[in-house]
């Protein structure tokens, strides 16, 4: 008996929160988070993520150089496929010029995606069979033979003749 | 394709390795699970198969559990759920578990497993007990001041 | 008031919790936002209501008003508080309305953690959630009421199995729960990703770190059952393959395949749709474990009493929730399409795939032996079962592969490894494996299955030790750190990596202390005071157990005989153990219960049972006449390992599950690319301190040139 009237209490509180947004038209929120990942940045990562693995594995000597070089391509290709995405649909949302490079910063993906960028656009071609590689190779990805070593390369190509 | 098709010929590998071991596992351990009239029955049709290992089920005869203290021996006798004239005499060299009660406040329920000697004797090597009705019960309501209100039995 | 509250709360939280439920379901599906709003403040408010109702229960016990029925059957004046407390979750009522509040208090806690995530899919898995919910809260409403009253109200209650009175009732059952329900959000998302379309990984992202937390617990729970059994029992045993041992596994199993599989996913956008079935299968088998408890269908010490109604009741959800789920699987499969192929069957993949099988394999056979009773007795008439014999003969073998494939998969690599370098990466490991294997032969390890463990176990663990040296060497070298720092470093920059190798670890401890049991050793005897019992440990010692006697004590609502013993080890005197038979007066009629003796050491345990005594012991005679008794002692070598690997594992879960180093900064928006993860609940691939770019870009310039 002496429930009775907290129950009813607890009754209308929990109706009245429930109702709260229907009488009033608050709404949640069904739209993207801006800072949330869209789909291709999120392959963007998944495919930086790879990218480092591969590293790894090559360092720990899982990897043989040739697999390592060409996987490297492959999944680097993956990654600017996604950013170009990831371009695309901030153009689709009218956000002009946006630029990769963050000033000065050697943390944070922007960074990382020019110096990836860079290297893959301003990559070396191979004179054997015309593959393009990444900037630094020193080997074809594709047909393995021996690729010229670029002059005034900023990266620590170490040894570098 | 051709990788889809390993795929599938590694699950076909791996599905037949467990199902081998499986029916091999299935074949070489499993037991009957019985009562006693049904061990009894097939102890006298074909003696030879009792000395494989059988699982029996059955009620604890109260105030038939011998134990002392001068070897870890227990022995006890088990009725048939169906017909209390069919016994079972049980021999058990380890500890018992802590729900075995044979003061026959409860009915107790002994699943055991051991084989069936030439003797008469159930040798067994593993015993549970199962106390059904135990630990979920009403009460009996309180009985009224005056003596009129015969409403009939407890309920256990 | 409070417990009658509760009633009124557990009947409020129904008709909210459907309303919710179709609110959400409406509300996704128009894209009314006011509408998804409702449906998630349904949620906080069955939880609020569901916390109620269990505070309520808790009152009551805590009350001793045993006029509910509830109450009455669980609990006495002169039970200790702790048990009054977990009588909550001691019964099949009070039981059902736990798991509601655990889910409820899990739904809203992926509502919370998505409140700004995932805004497309959360409606339908509110919807989902809050379906489940009902279904829950309908059950303690309608079929098992823990509200329900006598009529009257008895003095005392009938008590709690003395054999539930031990610390373990507090612990272990809520983190089974915990285990089991966690499980419901990953499902709901996979419902919601299907139902919405959105197919993607970032689904997996967002159940991934739920699925391990769910893992977490529902291995802690295990161990936790297995540590009871061997501690209360009293046979020396920690796992008896009884059907809902089986059925608190088999979660466990899928779930494990799962953890795995999801990684081929991320980085290669292969087996969606296995992924999928996994997903599902996982949370099926908690309402299969489920089932399996409390219908009683199939005899167990666990399980609560035969249930029809409830076995009914289970298995239609069980078939429910599969049919729909199925439905929506077919309905979507043409977006669930691998984004590329297996590129060689000797790569990660492919060990990650075969470990899934055979994982799977094991829960088939688990199921199978499970229900073997059920099945033979349905399709011939008599009953056969099979047992711990069957068990052990299926899973050792494949057990021992699982333990293989640990440790070769760290060491093949993703997509495609060079059979040359697996030669060079295995060379040491092997060679570990042989000289264990030849040390342990020639020092008299002969068991097969036992030494198979320990080479199996030592390549493992060589693999993995290798592996954290080179990366800590290799970190060291490139950021130029010293090793401790480096290796630190090495593991919080991917937790999950180096987190999944520690669980392995664990895992590998554990097996070995599995194996241990082909070495057991056991003496039973009777004794008289003075007399001593030897014992072999396999290790080589030799035990000396001398009774010292038997004492009685009374403490309140028990009876206790305590017979004492010192040991000797190889001739020196190590200490004292002792062994008891209580007999507990709060319980009508009393009951006796054994406290057995465990003594561990690093590598056994020296575990001593007091078996039969004389009844005028228990009734408080000291007459020397009495003090005759038989004992069993047991040597269980290497089962400590057991219970350090279970620490292991914890760890290595626990560091899987840590949030990241460090939330990244939100970049400005102009500019940039707002590119950095939220980091919570957003695991694995966020660029803070996963992916980071001094990682990248040091290492792509060191391996230039």
């Amino acid at each position: 008996m002496s429930a009775i009237i907290p129950g009813v209490l607890l009754a209308l509180a929990a109706v009245f929160l429930v109702l709260h947004p229907i009488l009033t038209g608050r709404e949640a929120s069904m739209e993207w988070d801006k800072e949330e990942l869209t789909e291709a940045q999120h392959r963007r990562n998944v495919a930086l993520l790879a990218l480092r693995d591969v590293e790894y594995d090559f360092h720990a000597g899982k990897l043989d150089e040739r697999d390592y070089r060409a996987m490297k391509q492959e999944i680097s290709s993956e990654a600017l496929d996604a950013i170009d995405e990831e371009e695309a649909e901030w153009h689709a949302r009218g956000v002009e010029g946006v630029e990769l490079a963050v000033p000065g910063a050697s943390e944070g993906l922007e960074a990382e995606i020019a110096a990836l960028r860079a290297s893959i656009r301003e990559g070396i071609v191979c004179p054997q069979c015309g593959h393009p590689n990444p900037r630094g190779s020193r080997f074809c990805g594709d047909c393995g033979s021996a690729l010229p070593a670029r002059t005034g390369a900023t990266e620590s190509v170490a040894g570098g003749s | 394709m051709g990788r889809d098709r390993r795929f599938f010929a590694g699950l076909v590998g791996v599905a037949a390795v467990v199902t081998y071991l499986i029916y091999t596992g299935v074949s070489d351990t499993m037991v009957y699970y019985l009562t006693p009239s049904e061990l009894l029955a097939r102890a006298a049709a074909s003696p030879e198969t009792m000395e494989q290992g059988v699982k029996v089920s059955g009620m604890l005869v109260p105030g038939s559990h011998v134990h002392s203290t001068e070897e870890l021996l227990h022995t006890f006798a088990v009725e048939d759920p169906n017909d209390a004239s069919v016994l079972l005499n049980v021999e058990f060299r380890h500890p018992l578990p802590d729900t075995f009660d044979d003061s026959g406040e409860l009915e107790v329920e002994v699943v055991m497993q051991g084989r069936y000697l030439a003797g008469g004797v159930f040798q067994a090597t593993e015993v549970l007990t199962k106390c059904g009705s135990r630990y979920e019960a009403m009460p009996e309501p309180p009985q009224p001041a005056n003596a009129e209100a015969g409403d009939g039995g407890m309920i256990g | 008031m409070i417990p009658a509250l509760g009633e009124v709360a557990l009947w409020i939280a129904l008709p909210i919790s459907i309303w919710g439920c179709v609110l959400a379901f409406l509300g996704g599906r128009w894209s009314r936002g006011d509408l998804v709003l409702s449906g998630e403040r349904s949620t906080f408010a069955v939880t609020a209501l569901l916390s109620i109702a269990a505070l309520g229960v808790v009152v009551a016990f805590m009350g001793d008003q045993f006029q509910y029925w509830y109450v009455y059957n669980y609990s006495s004046t002169n039970l200790h508080p702790y048990y009054k407390f977990s009588g909550l979750w001691a019964g099949q009522r009070g039981s059902l309305l736990f798991w509601g509040l655990n889910l409820s208090l899990f739904s809203s806690l992926a509502l919370w953690m998505n409140r700004s995530r995932n805004r497309d899919l959360m409606p339908y898995v509110n919807g989902v959630l809050l379906a489940f919910l009902a279904f829950f809260i309908s059950i303690s409403l309608f079929v098992t009421p823990p509200f329900e009253q006598l009529g009257f109200t008895p003095t005392d209650g009938r008590g709690l199995n003395p054999q539930l009175q031990n610390y373990w009732m507090t612990i272990h059952p809520p983190t089974m729960y915990l285990g089991f329900t966690s499980f419901t959000v990953p499902f709901a998302f996979a419902m919601s990703a299907l139902m919405v379309g959105r197919l993607d990984a970032r689904w997996i992202q967002a159940t991934r770190k739920w699925i391990l937390t769910s893992w977490f617990f529902l291995s802690l729970a295990v161990i936790f059952g297995m540590r009871w059994a061997y501690e209360e029992l009293g046979w020396g045993g920690y796992w008896f393959w009884d059907p809902v041992e089986n059925a608190s596994l088999l979660p466990w199993l899928v779930a494990t395949a799962f953890l795995h599989s999801v990684m081929i996913q991320e980085s290669t956008g292969m087996l969606k749709v296995w992924n999928m079935g996994l997903v599902v299968l996982t949370f099926l088998m908690t309402i299969f474990a489920t089932f399996l408890t409390r219908s009683g269908l199939i005899e167990s010490v666990h399980s609560f009493a035969q249930n029809l109604t409830i076995a009914w009741i289970f298995l239609g959800c069980l078939g429910v929730t599969g049919g729909v789920a199925l439905v929506l699987i077919i309905w979507r499969l043409p977006l669930l399409s691998s984004d590329r192929q297996f590129e060689s069957m000797l790569s990660r993949e492919s060990a990650f795939l075969l470990n899934n099988l055979v994982l799977l394999g094991v829960a088939f056979a688990v199921t199978w032996g499970t229900l073997f009773p059920l099945i033979t007795e349905g399709l011939t008439g008599s009953k056969v079962s099979v047992g711990p014999p069957f068990f052990n003969q299926v899973n050792i073998p494949i057990g021992l592969i699982l333990l293989a494939l640990m440790g070769i998969g760290p060491v093949i690599a993703w997509r495609r490894a060079s059979p040359r370098n697996l030669r060079r990466n295995f060379l040491f490991p092997c060679a570990v494996f042989l000289g264990i294997l030849t040390i342990l032969f020639s020092v008299g390890v002969r068991h097969f299955y036992a030494l198979l463990t320990f080479s199996l176990g030592a390549f493992v663990l060589t693999v993995i030790v290798v592996e954290f040296w080179k990366g800590t060497r290799a970190r060291a070298r490139i950021e130029e750190e010293n090793s401790f720092t480096a290796f630190v470093h090495l593991i919080r920059r991917n937790r999950r990596r180096w987190g999944g190798y520690i669980v392995h670890v664990g895992v590998v401890i554990m097996f070995m202390g599995f194996a241990g049991t082909a070495y057991d050793r056991e003496v039973r005897q009777s004794m008289v005071p003075g007399e001593t019992l030897t014992i072999q440990s396999p290790f080589g010692y030799e035990y000396a157990l001398t009774y010292q006697g038997l004492s009685t004590t009374l403490v309140p609502s028990m009876r206790q005989a305590i017979a004492l013993f010192t040991v000797q080890k190889d001739g020196v005197d190590i200490g004292s153990i002792t062994t008891e038979r209580q007999l507990v007066l709060a319980v009508n009629p009393p009951q006796p219960i054994s406290q057995v003796g465990v003594r561990s050491t690093l590598v056994e345990d020296l575990y001593l049972i007091l078996a039969t005594v004389d009844d005028a012991v228990l009734l408080g005679s000291n007459d020397p006449q009495f003090q005759r008794a038989t004992f069993q002692v047991l040597v269980n070598p290497l089962v400590p390992w057991i219970w350090y690997g279970g620490l292991i594992l914890a760890t290595g879960a626990l560091i899987g599950l840590w949030p990241g180093a460090g939330a990244p900064t939100r970049s400005a928006r102009m500019g940039s690319r707002g590119g950095a993860s939220t980091g919570t609940g957003a695991p694995g691939v966020g660029p803070n301190g996963e992916a980071s770019s001094t990682d990248l870009s040091t290492s792509v310039s060191a391996t230039v040139g």
